[in-house]
């Protein structure tokens, strides 16, 4: 029997999948086909949705940019006439025309994305689903479940990149009534998608992770933080606790075996300083979710004040990965000291935006140029943006640079967890470096004076100088202002929030200049910095820009040479998008 | 515990382990390391940062507050890195922090008098107090209150809401109503002269601080009488010399020499003076130089003068007649002056020509008005072009008109003549006063000091020391022409650096102090000032015109009293509260910060003062979030939260809703853990700005919890309790207080006060001096003695006395008047069972202090409801609960602290005695008692026992009506024989209770060995602060002090010997009330209390013949009173009070007051007059004999209880009696009027407004 999968993810959602969807369903109703509907999670390729596959017996098809109108020739042709609409296919067994974006992927965490229904238990089970966890608590200590993690050379996917096994022992090592299994879904950063598209695609490989570290340190109890701007991640986790409850898999006498755990959801409130550990702790608690000094760590007073080790979705994800094929095998990837696969949210100014997961050692060239196709609009590639708004930028120079994570530490970026932000020319780092200061400033809890008003300081430097009002010693005091916050700030957030301010100072120190000093914007980004102006030799007189403008502020008759009137033009690039002939221009 | 050794700067020191940084830092005082946020009694959070170290191998800095110290570790905490972060973070977070330290008219006062607190003083009527606080700045405010510029008013933040406070009129007002009465206490003679050149307002008051500092000075001055600008520039019906003379006689009677007469240059130099052997000179010779108009023939023409010169020579020589038009040509001052005294001088017109327009005019206002109400005329936009004359006699001048064109940036417009616009306008006079500048004649004989080319002396602006060193200058001579005040300034700030030159040798001035500035951060606009009323400035009388033109009459007259009460309330109080106090803004100081480089966005919000008592100003949070914990973690309320995040995060009452709609229960702890001034208490008196405050720590006179509360006293007796500082926050109660305790005391500030001796004959009051009241009372109670008998008389004392008080009074009763009929209202007439443990140990009081909570297992409170009664005693469970205590409640109906309760026992009312028989039959069951104990220590256990075993559990659990597994979980709460538990109730309270569940609690301790023992037994507090003192004093017929008995004979001997007094016929039981109501009793003496507030007690008063009352507020019962003593408040005078746990406590004298004896005074003198032995010198003698006499309380010292030292030693041998007793179901609720002044203002004044 045929079956039709819908990539149903939040890019799925985003793009028509659920009409998509909706569309098969009556049609697949109304001809009465023997034909399995179902949905699935993200398959990563985000930049080709509504994606469909539609497997059969030999082979499955994936059918890329599916529209409503399309939905009735697929069913027709593949679906009743067996004969697949080729023109519309992806991927298949013969052919595939994204061999790039996936043939450098390694696909561990996303093993089941996109490929299974995330609401079916019974699927997860197929793909060898709860085996790790059955052979953990009937063949494993703890101590070996401990060595095992351990010797995989698994690190915090969460960004900190703390040796897992390493974080279970210190909280296996206190003794208490009580520990804390959590899982750190407060995934913040702006353009990072990767924890939500695994709670969404493969809920059950997270829950199951969460168990065997339940049992590796000796808690009973466990909580997902996931935010509540994930509203179909939290509605895969309750079905998929729900399944896993129902089947034995948490609850009770696990396997038999005696071991017990469960797990609650609590939906945060879209804090991003609830992904700080001591910050979500607290909001777990029902306080403010405002950040606390370590030590004393949360495997040592953690929840509650009991011991808690708090993983994020993505480590979690890995952890049954390793128990079924052995530490070995997933030590074999990476580097020296940062060994498996990452995952990556490709955005920004690059063809194939999606989720990637890669082993790590592959470079920065490989993800931009063989899986990401390279920058949009045959622009130049000028620096990738790596770790959110605590993370900074590392410019195209670098692109031989190995994903690492002290590789890209060094670097003054972070691994962090994934967000991976292509810039071509246009980009402006001075405002690129404002866009995540606003950012970091707005999601300060506001408790640490330096992080709290520093960082507002700073941002108003930053506006100053993309205005145009930039003096000397702005950059000067940039710099001191950020060592300042960064030495005197009590959590992640503010330690790391002058980051990308401090790499684009690093990396493109001639741009901050160049807006101080001269009152230019190298990369014609910022709009009190640019002016339009129209080429004679290339306007044509065709009025397009005419009608474009919103401030009549061009003018010109038709076949003659037009005219930019300043007094009236308040730079909104609508006549730059809008000429074909590229006679305007920024300078 | 093993100590852990850290290195901090090098020095080696040994810690506990788990202590901060910070907190080993400053238990070893090896740094003052700053923090705004650090508060130890609660959790820290770290949020200010600025106690952040260095500690080795760590590359971040560190937050000393919240890091424990580990083994080897190494702290540095004063490197160049720490300080600069610091001062960033200070920096930082006063570029948010939209707030005045200081008001804009203080800081916009060239002299920087403090003119908000002045204000605030006048408007509590301390006239006098105002005034020494302006002559810290500003010595001659006589004067100057005349003639000032007025920045104050032009700065003033009320502008934004209708007109500025009448600053000036109010200093007049001050001035002007006790001139020159405070006199300067004079340093000792420091034998180092300054000379002062120049007798103006520079010279003088330059003169009067060094000589207020005990240096010699000598005023030389050219002219022949001292005053400068002030005498020979401001004509008589603006400042009337006679004001003027008497304010320099005042200064100069403190001792200044003057010279007159004497011009330097002529006379001698400067030179010569420091050789002579002035240590330092002082040059303000003012600019008394008239400009030109620059007309042809100006000088030769007769009827022109120079505006400056007029009134000078109208000064030195007679007033000149003008008859004929006069022309006065410019727009200042000056100007106006000349004018209106030429109209004096009895000119026929006078006009003022002025270049420019009205607007420009540099005169002030009300001058130009003054001067157009009185008819002259000014033309506007109007130059003299020349003069024309007839025989060298001036008959007319020609002007031209003008225009007014745009000058340069930052300047007035520019006057341009029209062309041919020339107009002839008659004149018999011209005065031009278009400007003055220094003479400089002197610098030609003189080796002189640099000047500008302008003509003004060159100074060192910080320090106002000319180029030559030892030379100082001030006033016009420095500035050209300005104001009195600024001159004043000047004086005063050159005598501050000739101090420091002679002391030094050098001059350098520190006055870098920070104030924060609203006008610094932002523009201010009127939007922020929508919630404040408008009210009418006030209206300053003048001279009608009439009556003033003809002659040199002063025309503005004093405002009156009660203007000045109504314009002083006026005031905005801009200047913070918290000046004095203010961490912040003395690290500000102390890091010398800066705050221009970070000024950037300001977050402005609107204060709230909806609650009654406190006061929010959100502008001056810094997120230290002490509040919103000492809020949350130790009251367990959270009404405070924080809101957003980042940079708007703030806090606000929870839900941002007003504080009264929140859970808050307005005990004000909030107000004492903000390091600024966020939040602080609504004054019941005006904002005094930066005066000093003093700290008077002493004990609160509510409840018998006898917090330690610390009183901030501002000026005489105007105070507030505020518990900052470090010691309070180490007492009992930890510094935390109730709304009782923070605002209940602002019934001392009442003015309500009894202040006379007073006796009432025939319904009239007549005020009667002390010794003849005393010899009247004598008389009458011997009359009352000699009809009725020794008992028809009968003596009453306050809960509320010190120890002394009722020891002395009770002793007075049963020596002096020879009566037992001794007691205390609040306990005689609403039957609170004050005896129910008597027959167990032979007292009914605690057993166990207050401390043993710390250490308690199961704390069982009993019928009481402390959130209101005694909150601090439910803080006191809620932090051993923390520690592990588990809490079981009795009570039928749901309370604050039952929510935090580990076990409700909600039966119903009456039926807890009930309960504890079946308990008790329980633990009998289970075999859980204290045999030894029992066998050893008790007696009457058989008796008991039998009743207990005849307890049938099952229906005393269906009787009380709680659930059965209630019962159960209460037994295994406390069947542990060794754990602690420690029994708590309020034995006045107003709570239902049965009527023997302390003696069933008692009989329960007994069973199970927990009387005597450390950390088990029963506190019982009681509503008033010396309610215990006053049952240990033996203020009730039943007992003499210390509990005896009349069965004890062998004490009654002991104590009749010690008072030398037979007490055998004397000390029998009485029933008073009985008494009372059959009119048995005529004379009643009532110290402290009012019976009378409760209008039912007057039918124990219906037979009275005598009244006598001693208190210090008119209540009820001072009202029906014959005789009338008044009695110091409880601020006025010290004495001992017994907290419930008979812990003695000392209280502090706050106030001096205004009566001259004490208390205990006032009886002795009474008693004296009845019997020997009353011849105390001392309150302190008084507890000495105390300590004689009762047999507890030589087990009494300050700060310990005698309970507990009691248990632990002469109780020993003691055999303790179980008590029998019936169940008696009838619930009964004590209804208890107050009837003390404090609870009944408490209840009326501040429990009203918070309902």
């Amino acid at each position: 029997m045929k079956r039709v999968k819908v990539g149903l993810g939040t890019c799925g959602l985003s793009a028509g999948g659920q009409s998509i969807f909706n569309k098969f369903r009556e049609e697949i109703r109304d001809k009465n086909l023997q034909v399995e509907l179902c949905e699935t999670g993200c398959m990563g390729m985000c930049y080709e949705e509504v994606l469909i596959e539609i497997e059969d017996e030999y082979d499955s098809y994936l059918y890329s940019k599916v529209s409503v109108d399309k939905v009735g020739k697929i069913v027709n042709e593949h679906l009743i006439n067996n004969n697949p609409v080729k023109n519309w296919i992806i991927r298949s067994k013969d052919a595939c025309s994204e061999e790039s974006f996936l043939n450098k992927q390694t696909r561990i965490v996303l093993r089941n994305c996109g490929v299974i229904n995330p609401a079916s238990i019974d699927e997860y089970i197929a793909k060898d689903g709860y085996k790790a966890l059955e052979n953990v608590l009937n063949n494993f200590s703890r101590e070996d479940v401990i060595e095992e993690i351990t010797k995989s050379g698994l690190r915090g996917r969460g960004g900190g990149g703390f040796l897992t096994g390493l974080k279970w022992k210190l909280a296996y090592n206190e003794t208490a009534d009580k520990k804390y299994i959590i899982c750190n879904a407060d995934e913040g950063d702006p353009g990072a998608f990767m924890d939500r598209s695994v709670l969404e695609g493969d809920p059950h490989s997270v829950l199951e992770g969460m168990t065997i570290a339940a049992y590796a340190i000796g808690s009973d109890e466990g909580f997902i933080y996931c935010r509540a701007e994930y509203p179909l991640a939290n509605k895969r986790l309750r079905t998929a606790i729900r399944q896993s409850r129902e089947k034995g898999f948490l609850g009770n006498n696990i396997f038999g075996t005696g071991f017990n755990f469960d797990i609650g959801i609590k939906e945060g409130a879209g804090a991003f300083v609830c992904g700080e550990e001591t910050a979500l702790m607290a909001s777990i608690e029902g306080k403010r979710g405002v950040p606390s000094l370590r030590p004393p760590f949360p495997a040592q007073k953690g929840l509650w004040g009991k011991p808690t080790s708090i993983n994020n979705v993505e480590t979690f994800a890995n952890v049954s990965w390793i128990i079924i094929n052995g530490q070995q095998k997933y030590a074999a990837l990476g580097t020296q000291k940062s060994k498996g696969t990452k995952v990556f949210a490709l955005a920004g100014k690059i063809i194939k935006t999606g989720l990637v997961e890669v082993p790590m050692g592959i470079t920065l060239n490989e993800i931009v140029y063989d899986i990401g196709g390279g920058i949009k609009g045959g622009r130049k590639f000028k620096a990738v943006q790596m770790g959110g708004p605590s993370g900074g930028c590392i410019p195209a120079g670098m692109g031989n640079l190995k994903i690492d994570y002290d590789e890209i530490t060094s670097t003054g970026a972070i691994m962090g967890s994934g967000g991976l932000i292509v810039l071509d020319e246009t980009t402006c780092m001075v405002d690129l470096a404002k866009y995540f200061l606003n950012f970091t400033q707005m999601e300060s809890c506001g408790k640490c004076t330096f992080c709290r008003i520093g960082t507002k300081r700073m941002l108003e430097v930053l506006e100053r100088i993309t205005e145009g009002n930039g003096k000397n010693g702005d950059i000067e005091f940039l710099e001191s202002m950020a060592v300042k916050i960064k030495t005197s700030s009590l959590c992640g957030l503010g330690q790391t929030a002058p980051n990308p301010v401090l790499t684009t100072i690093k990396y493109f120190r001639e741009e901050y200049e160049a807006h101080i000093n001269e009152k230019k914007c190298p990369a014609h980004s910022c709009p009190s910095l640019i002016k339009y102006k129209v080429v004679d030799e290339l306007c044509k007189g065709c009025r397009v820009c005419i009608k474009a403008c919103p401030n009549r502020a061009i003018t010109g008759l038709l076949k003659q040479i037009h005219v930019i009137n300043y007094d009236l033009c308040n730079k909104c690039g609508k006549c730059f998008e809008a000429c074909k002939l590229n006679a305007i221009i920024k300078v | 515990m093993e100590q852990v050794k850290i290195t901090i700067n090098d020095k080696d020191i040994y810690t506990s382990p788990g202590k901060t940084i910070l907190e080993a830092v400053h238990e070893n005082k090896l740094d003052a390391i700053p923090t705004l946020c650090y508060d130890k009694r609660i959790e820290h959070i770290n949020s200010c940062f600025l106690c952040v170290v260095e500690v080795e191998g760590i590359n971040k800095l560190v937050p000393s507050c919240s890091t424990i110290v580990r083994s080897g570790m190494r702290i540095l905490t004063n490197t160049q890195k720490i300080i600069d972060t610091r001062k960033t973070a200070l920096e930082l977070l006063m570029s948010n922090h939209y707030a005045d330290c200081i008001a804009p008219c203080k800081m916009n006062c060239p002299a920087g008098v403090d003119v908000q607190t002045y204000i605030a003083l006048i408007s509590m009527g301390k006239y006098a107090e105002a005034l020494t606080l302006v002559k810290e700045k500003n010595p001659l405010p006589l004067s100057i209150s005349r003639v000032c510029v007025r920045n104050c008013e032009a700065s003033c933040r009320r502008n934004f809401v209708d007109e500025p406070v009448a600053v000036n009129a109010l200093k007049r007002f001050i001035a002007d109503y006790n001139p020159n009465k405070w006199i300067p206490v004079i340093k000792e003679k420091k034998n180092k002269k300054v000379a002062v050149i120049g007798g103006g307002p520079a010279g003088l008051s330059c003169a009067y601080y060094l000589t207020v500092e005990g240096y010699s000075v000598t005023i030389f001055e050219k002219l022949p009488e001292l005053g400068g600008m002030l005498r020979y520039g401001i004509p008589e019906y603006r400042l009337p010399k006679k004001v003027l003379d008497s304010e320099i006689k005042w200064m100069l009677d403190l001792g200044i020499e003057v010279k007159t007469g004497v011009e330097l240059g002529l006379d001698f130099n400067l030179q010569e003076l420091l050789s002579e052997g002035y240590n330092a000179v002082f040059l303000g010779v003012g600019a008394h130089k008239a400009s030109k108009l620059g007309l042809d023939g100006e000088n030769s023409t007769y009827g022109i003068f120079k505006g400056i010169d007029f009134l000078r020579e109208i000064q030195l020589s007679n007033i000149p007649e003008l008859k004929g038009k006069v022309i006065v040509v410019g727009g200042g001052n000056t100007a106006i002056d000349a004018a209106r005294t030429a109209l004096r001088c009895g000119a026929e017109s006078v006009k003022i020509v002025y270049r420019r327009s009205l607007n420009e005019m540099p005169a002030a206002r009300e001058e130009i008005i003054a001067a157009q109400k009185e008819g002259i005329e000014i033309h506007f936009l109007t130059n003299p072009k020349s003069i024309i004359s007839k025989d060298n006699r001036l008959k007319s001048i020609e002007c031209l008109s003008m225009e007014l064109v745009e000058g340069k940036p930052g300047e007035r417009p520019r006057p341009v003549p029209k062309p041919g616009s020339e107009f002839i306008i008659e004149c018999d006079y011209l005065i031009g006063a278009i400007g003055q500048s220094v003479d400089t004649s002197f610098s030609k004989f003189d080796q002189s000091c640099t000047l500008r080319n302008s003509g003004i002396v060159v100074i060192n602006e910080e320090t106002m020391e000319t180029s030559i060193p030892g030379v100082f200058a001030g006033g016009d001579v420095v500035t050209g022409p300005l104001t009195a005040i600024t001159a004043v300034a000047h004086g005063r700030k050159a005598a501050m650096s000739i101090m420091n030159f002679i002391a030094s040798g050098c001059a350098g001035l520190n006055n870098g102090k920070f104030f924060s500035s609203k006008d610094k951060l932002a523009k201010l606009s009127a939007k922020e000032f929508d919630h404040f009323s408008k009210s009418a400035r006030a209206a300053i009388k003048e001279l009608s015109v009439k009556s003033r033109v003809h002659n040199f009459k002063e025309v503005d007259q004093v405002i009156s009293e009660e203007q000045s009460i109504c314009e002083s309330g006026r005031c905005l109080e801009c200047g913070c509260s918290e000046y004095y106090d203010c961490s912040l803004r003395k690290y500000c100081d102390e890091y010398k910060i800066d705050v221009t480089p970070y000024l950037g966005e300001v977050k402005k919000y609107l204060t709230d003062g909806r609650h009654p008592f406190i006061f929010f100003d959100p502008n001056k949070c810094i997120n230290c979030g002490k509040c919103v914990r000492t809020c949350a973690e130790v009251l367990e309320v959270s009404a405070l939260g924080f809101v957003n995040r980042g940079f708007k995060s703030i806090v606000k009452p929870a839900m941002e809703k007003p504080l009264m709609e929140t859970n808050c229960i307005s005990c004000g702890n909030c107000i004492d853990a903000c390091p600024t001034g966020a939040i602080r208490e609504k004054y019941p008196f005006k904002v005094s700005g930066i005066l000093p405050k003093e700290n008077y720590e002493t004990i609160c006179n509510f409840c018998s919890v006898g917090c330690k509360v610390n009183f901030k006293k501002i000026s005489g007796d105007i105070f507030y309790v505020s518990n900052t500082t470090a010691e309070i926050k180490d007492s009992h109660n930890k510094g935390y207080l109730c709304s009782k305790g923070r605002f209940g005391h602002r019934y001392l500030l009442s003015k309500e006060r009894i202040m006379h001796h007073a006796v009432k004959i025939k319904g009239t009051v007549q005020n009667v001096n002390r010794d003849e009241i005393f010899r009247y009372i004598h008389k009458k109670l011997k009359s009352i003695i000699d009809k009725y008998g020794r008992d028809s008389i009968a003596v009453f004392g306050s809960p509320k006395l010190s120890n002394e008080e009722l020891y002395l009074l009770q002793k007075f009763a049963r020596v002096g008047l020879k009566t037992n009929n001794i007691h205390s209202f609040s306990n005689l007439l609403y039957g609170v069972e004050q005896n129910s443990l008597d027959g167990m140990v032979g007292f009914t009081n605690s057993t166990t202090s207050m401390d043993s909570l710390n250490n308690a297992d199961v704390i069982v409170v009993l019928n009481s409801n402390f959130s209101e009664d005694n909150l601090i005693m439910e803080l006191k469970i809620k932090e051993a609960q923390k520690k592990g205590a588990k809490l079981i409640l009795f009570g039928s109906s749901e309370v604050r602290l039952t929510k935090f309760a580990d076990l409700w026992i909600d039966g119903k009312k009456g039926t807890n005695t009930y309960l504890f028989n079946a308990i008790m039959k329980r633990c009998l069951d289970s075999g859980l008692i204290a045999v030894e104990f029992i066998n050893s220590r008790t007696a009457h256990f058989d008796e008991v026992k039998a009743m207990i075993e005849s307890t049938n559990i099952p229906e005393a659990i269906e009787f009380s009506g709680i659930k059965p597994e209630k019962f159960e979980m209460f037994f295994d709460f406390i069947k542990n024989l060794n754990s602690n538990i420690v029994f708590v109730n309020n034995i006045d309270s107003n709570r239902e209770k049965s009527v023997n569940d302390l003696k069933a609690v008692a009989d329960f301790l007994l069973l199970t060995g927990r009387i005597g023992r450390n950390d088990s037994g029963i506190i019982l507090l009681r509503e008033f602060n010396n309610s215990s003192g006053l049952m240990d004093m033996g203020v009730n017929p039943g007992f003499l002090p210390g509990y005896v008995k009349p069965d004890e004979n062998d004490e009654i001997s002991r104590i009749s010997r010690q008072w030398n007094s037979e007490l055998k016929d004397i000390f029998k039981p009485v029933n008073l009330v009985k008494k009372l109501e059959k009119g048995e009793i005529k004379a009643v003496l009532i110290f402290g209390e009012d019976p009378l507030a409760v209008k039912e007690n007057v039918r124990y008063f219906n037979d009275a013949e005598f009244i006598v009352v001693c208190d210090t507020y008119y209540t009820n019962t001072a009202a029906e009173a014959d005789v009338l003593i008044p009695a110091p408040s409880y601020l006025e005078q010290g004495g001992s009070f017994t907290r419930c746990d008979g812990t003695v406590q000392q209280s502090t004298k706050v106030n001096k007051g205004e009566l001259e004896f004490e208390n205990w005074q006032t009886i002795q003198a009474l008693a004296s007059l009845f019997s020997k032995g009353f011849e105390y010198n001392s309150a302190g003698e008084i507890l000495n004999e105390i300590k004689n006499v009762n047999r507890f309380y030589k087990y009494c010292s300050y700060n310990n209880s005698w309970l507990t030292n009691y248990f632990n030693n002469g109780f020993k041998n003691q055999k303790l009696s179980f008590l029998e007793y019936g169940i008696d179901f009838t619930a009964f609720n004590p209804v208890k009027p107050v009837i003390h002044y404090p609870e009944n203002y408490y209840i009326n004044n501040i429990k009203m407004k918070l309902l």
